[in-house]
């Protein structure tokens, strides 16, 4: 629709669009200067065979080729994969239930949220350390307390059959952090929808599944997105826990550790690159996947119909 | 609101200039700098840090024309941050203390100081001769020696005395103390939790309190040297070009040392070193090892506040009847690309000079690499760690391993990795036949070999 | 005409409700409470090793209240003592040598010269509960805490206000406008963080470098000002769920979409912006990955990056690492806890009335 105000004949769509693009300009120029640069130069590298010390040297697709003749990289998607099937679901549904919990106005309520918060915010490093002693087999803490109650505890970090469920037990120990997202959801949950809900007669539950849950799956998207790109990238843990190895007997080499090694370690950095840009392809394919079905699944109420 | 974003840029425009200011260069000196980069391998301690920086001020107020800088990296990322440094053009002067494995490491990277030997027609005779040879390899020699570090046993003595056992013989020439014996007397130092030891037919090997022997804190090749093999640390020949990871001496060390984990019981597995590493405790420490198998550089971390009496004594003899005792070595290098090499190099002679060696040999624990300070350094040895046999820590020298166990091979890391990750098959116990192991890691070994070697021709 | 019963059906119906509020509030706080527990538990364990000393450290397994031996000074050496029974009598005595068969050398340590030899399974360890309050300035000094925390304090804060600017303007674009190739561009921007970081590291540190910005805590604060995909991600489902008919009354009031997005917006993202601050603050207080490559003086480092120099290469001194970790938590939560009013509110009013 076209919108005749004497000299100015801008299009209403036309005028929203650049809007649009005006808002997000902190972005996309912020993307132009710091990062475009270096995700192209990465391209690039996974076409070379770089050391960083010396120049690149083009080698077109042969990275791509050995890639998929690594059996190194095979098992660390492997591993990657097992990790994320486990923790992305519990993560999401544990963190999800502790936020419905601490939405209820039971006194002393903020502290309570104090104490889950807690343990998100203590750095990596001591974290790492201290769950390397309540996993110690032999003399941490989590051993000794199953034996009390009759269960032989395994070697969990210094066992590679056990040494992924660790480091899923100590992800969830830290799943504070994304109950402050959920909160904020279901803060934001209108009032008034309970009310209604009440005076047609809903129980709890129902009121739960009809009303809470649906109106909270923008948050849902958000984290089970967010989730899946991170326990994808898991890194940082695993790296002081392992010592950058992996091990016990490459248990724990997840895919981005083993792309660090690559890249700093063995300096292979094109290699590494290669393998960076592979994952980066999956990760997309599988966010498409839950953008595509989050049509059916997530509810906006203040969506724009028709983009 | 449009308030508020306004005094928030104007805070971020302040800000950035205040933070441009700071951070931006400091008042022009005459003085060419040289900046050390410290974490490769020991140093970052804070006490350590200290006694860097003090040394920085002694050069400092006594050189006109160097100024030097010790660039503290903490050692988690001292390959990232090095790399990026190189990157971006600002490569340090000096780089150090380096170990054989962070030489290796980054064995290209580094400049061959021989010209500057030649130059200054250095006399390196006042140098251990072994630890010379460290530092030279076919294209270039690395660097100054600054340390060594030889390895021997640590043992508790209290609990040699609990079990009536004699202690380790002092004597390098007593040939009756081999591997064999070392394992027998393991075995009877290894308690259970009622006192049982591990030859005794009631011992019960899942209530371990006490074991008799630990070498945990070392490589796939460290462990290996000892057992002399032709290659000794080194896991292909000396061309390169073919991997021996599964020579028969390998093949020999590694059952030895998994038949001690999972058959005699004296050596603890993963499972017992899991809490350790990440608790920064030690094996010896705690009074629950016998005996510990390491270098000098655990002076200065395991000798210090034990509750109980220790002593050192010498490797014992392999079954080829050699003694080999693997051996670390501390040098600084100097990138290729740094700026300033020349005054690197003089900060490097500084260093390792018989004045200052002393010093800096003790803020980072190794023996310095030069005979005439020998006598005054153990004049220091006596104070810091009263009560030891020092001879054996001088005498091990002469054992070290040659090729080393950490030297520099093609794909230095690639190959590290893979021959760790069968260390850690066994000790986990996932595979407890080592010439199983051993030879999926070479064949391991053999594919990243022929691999590098097709495309450096 | 009502029937008597009425009134009092109305009370017990009354009554049943708050029965079962009560019910339900008294099981949701057990609920929190065993969890809670389980929660504490290795927080626990990190307050203990706070305050153990070296020797404590070794102990295994680690006990949750710090104790020491009971030692006592025989020849120059301190020995631990024990509760020791001979001949019926009960005494303290010193340990001083061990002896084969599970036995040691005893001694009172008024008369050293005496040894008796005992098994010593037959005897109890004396210890003592041992706290070190002074590992925390120990270790607050030795890693210059008050230097790294102003610049951690500048880095974060002016992050966060970068950020909040920033996102809010993309987020809002984002979500409240159609055009063509947006949805291109939202994926683009989720798109920068599918790829790992460790590849990108050496190009952007060469960047800043020649930018000169190395060694200044610049690289930390300014991209912030130009919004990333986790925030503006958050803030536009946040957007997303506030109903349009707010939009369209300030339309019709003549507010240009700047007017709607500060006065109607934002106001009810509320939760949400506590939310992304909150978490941006956590994640630059403890982020050490930047850091560590862009600041090389100690004195530039933040507090994450000053954590680090106590996990060196021969010497992981725990009870540091604790020690500092208890005290860095502190901002952190002061600040959860304080925009814990903002969470409370959560009435949002939809609709236009009328």
């Amino acid at each position: 629709m076209n919108i005749s105000l004497g000299k100015h004949t801008l299009s209403l769509a036309r005028r929203e669009a650049l809007w649009a693009y005006a808002f997000i300009a902190p972005w996309t120029i912020g993307f132009i200067i710091f990062t475009i640069g270096p995700m192209l130069a990465s391209l690039f590298f996974s076409f070379t065979d770089y050391n960083i010390i010396d120049s690149p040297r083009w080698i077109g697709m042969t990275n791509y080729i050995n890639l998929f003749h690594d059996e190194l990289f095979w098992h660390a998607l492997g591993v990657t994969f097992k990790f994320a099937a486990v923790a992305l679901p519990l993560g999401l549904f544990f963190s999800y239930m502790i936020a419905v919990l601490l939405n209820s106005k039971i006194k002393g309520i903020n502290i309570w949220r104090t104490v889950y918060f807690l343990p998100s915010v203590i750095a990596g490093v001591a974290v790492a350390l201290l769950w390397g002693r309540i996993f110690d087999p032999k003399f941490g803490i989590l051993n000794p307390f199953l034996e009390k109650i009759g269960i032989q505890g395994p070697g969990w970090l210094s066992d590679p059959d056990w040494a992924i469920s660790a480091l899923v037990i100590m992800s969830l120990w830290g799943v504070g952090g994304n109950v402050i997202i959920y909160l904020a959801g279901l803060q934001g949950v209108p009032t008034d929808l309970y009310d209604a809900a009440k005076v047609d007669g809903a129980t709890g539950w129902q009121r739960f599944w009809y009303v809470t849950l649906p109106m909270t799956t923008p948050v849902i998207f958000y984290n089970l997105v967010l989730g899946l790109i991170g326990t994808f990238q898991y890194f940082t843990e695993v790296y002081v826990l392992t010592n950058g190895t992996g091990n016990p007997a490459r248990s724990t080499l997840f895919y981005n550790l083993y792309l660090y090694q690559n890249a700093f370690k063995y300096f292979h950095m094109g290699y590494a690159s290669t393998m960076a840009w592979v994952l980066f392809i999956i990760v997309l394919g599988l966010t498409l996947l839950i953008f595509r079905s989050s049509e059916i699944w997530v509810y906006y109420e203040g969506q724009i119909k028709g983009k | 609101m449009k308030n508020k974003l306004f005094k928030m840029l104007a805070l971020f425009a302040m800000a950035s200039i205040v933070l441009a200011a700071c951070g931006g260069a400091a008042a022009p000196t005459e003085k060419v700098k040289v900046v050390i980069f410290v974490g490769m391998g020991t140093g970052t301690d804070p006490d350590q840090v200290d006694a860097q920086n003090k040394l920085a001020e002694k050069f400092n107020t006594t050189h006109d024309n160097i100024e030097i800088e010790f660039l503290i990296v903490p050692h988690e990322e001292y390959a990232t941050r090095y790399l990026a440094m190189l990157s971006g053009g600002n490569a340090p002067q000096l780089v150090g203390p380096n170990g054989v494995s962070t030489v290796a490491e980054f064995f290209d990277t580094w400049e061959d100081v021989t010209p500057y030997i030649k130059a200054d027609n250095l006399d390196l005779s006042d140098f251990y001769g072994p630890a010379v040879e460290l530092n030279t390899y076919p294209d270039k020699n690395t660097g100054l020696p600054l340390g060594l570090y030889p390895s021997y046993l640590y043992y508790n003595k209290d609990l040699f005395d609990a079990a009536g056992l004699d202690y380790p013989t002092h004597d390098f020439d007593d040939k009756s103390w081999t591997m064999d014996k070392l394992r027998e007397d393991a075995m009877l130092l290894t308690l259970d939790k009622n006192g049982k030891n591990a030859t005794d037919p009631d011992f019960d090997s899942t209530n371990i309190v006490q074991y008799g022997y630990d070498d945990s804190w070392d490589t796939m090749r460290g462990t290996m040297a000892d057992w002399g093999a032709e290659n000794v640390g080194r896991p292909t020949t000396s061309d390169y070009k073919t991997a021996v990871a599964n020579s028969p001496e390998w093949i020999q060390g590694l059952q030895w040392l998994s038949d001690g984990i999972w058959k005699d019981h004296f050596v603890g597995g993963a499972d017992v070193q899991a809490g350790r590493d990440t608790t920064g405790v030690d094996p010896f420490g705690p009074g629950t090892t016998a005996m510990f198998y390491s270098h000098t550089w655990f002076l200065a971390e395991g000798l210090h506040g034990l509750s109980f009496a220790a002593d050192i004594a010498p490797i014992p003899f392999n079954p080829k009847g050699n003694r080999i005792a693997r051996i670390d070595a501390d040098n600084f290098t100097i990138p290729k690309d740094a700026k300033n090499k020349q005054e690197a190099w003089e900060v490097m002679k500084w260093l390792t000079s018989p004045e200052v060696i002393v010093d800096v040999c003790r803020i980072y624990g190794c023996i310095p690499a030069r005979k005439s300070v020998q006598a005054a350094f153990l004049e220091q040895l006596k104070t810091d760690y009263p009560g030891i046999d020092y001879d054996v820590i001088f005498k091990s020298i002469d054992y070290l391993d040659k090729p080393n166990n950490e030297e520099w091979i093609p794909e230095w890391g690639k190959i590290e990795d893979a021959l760790n990750n069968g260390l850690s098959v066994v000790y986990s116990g996932q595979e407890k036949d080592a010439a199983k192991v051993l030879n999926d890691a070479n064949a391991e070994v053999q594919k990243i070999l022929d691999e590098y070697w097709a495309t450096h021709k | 005409m009502k029937s008597p019963i009425t009134p009092k059906t109305d009370q017990s119906r009354f009554t049943g409700i708050r029965a079962q509020s009560l019910l339900l509030k008294s099981v949701t706080t057990f609920i929190l409470a065993a969890g809670a527990a389980i929660i504490m538990i290795p927080f626990l364990y990190l307050l203990s090793t706070s305050v153990k000393d070296r020797d404590q450290l070794r102990q295994s397994p680690p006990p949750l209240i710090p104790m020491a031996a009971d030692t006592v000074n025989i020849n120059g050496q301190d020995e631990p003592l024990y509760e020791v029974t001979m001949n019926g009598q009960v005494s303290k005595m010193a340990l001083i040598k061990f002896r084969p068969g599970g036995k040691a050398l005893f001694v009172d340590p008024a008369q050293p010269e005496q040894t008796y030899e005992l098994l010593i399974a037959d005897q109890k360890e004396l210890r003592h509960v041992e706290i070190h309050f002074e590992n925390y300035p120990d270790a607050l000094k030795q890693m210059k805490f008050n230097k790294l925390l102003v610049n951690t304090l500048l880095v974060t804060f002016l992050g966060m206000a970068g950020m909040l600017f920033s996102c809010s303007l993309v987020a809002y674009g984002f979500s409240r406008f159609r055009a063509p190739w947006l949805n291109v561009l939202f994926i683009l921007l989720l798109s920068t963080i599918m790829l790992p970081s460790q590849v990108r590291l050496i190009p952007t540190y060469v960047f800043f470098n020649k930018l000169g910005w190395v060694d200044t805590l610049l690289p930390l604060i300014v991209p912030q000002f130009f919004a990333n995909a986790y925030d503006v991600f958050l803030l536009r489902q946040f957007f997303m769920t506030i109903p349009l008919e707010l939009d369209d009354a300030a339309k019709i009031d003549g507010a240009s979409p700047l007017q709607t997005l500060m006065y109607i917006i934002i106001p009810q993202a509320r939760p949400a912006l506590v939310s992304v601050a909150i978490f941006h603050f956590l994640y630059a207080w403890n982020d050490f990955y930047e850091p560590l490559i862009y600041l090389h003086s100690p004195d530039h480092w933040t507090l994450a990056v000053g954590l680090q120099t106590f996990n060196a290469l021969y010497a992981v001194n725990t009870n540091y690492i604790m020690a500092a970790s208890v005290v860095m938590i502190l901002p952190p939560i002061i600040l959860y806890f304080l925009a814990q009013k903002i969470f409370t509110q959560g009435v949002v009013f939809t609709g236009i009335k009328g």
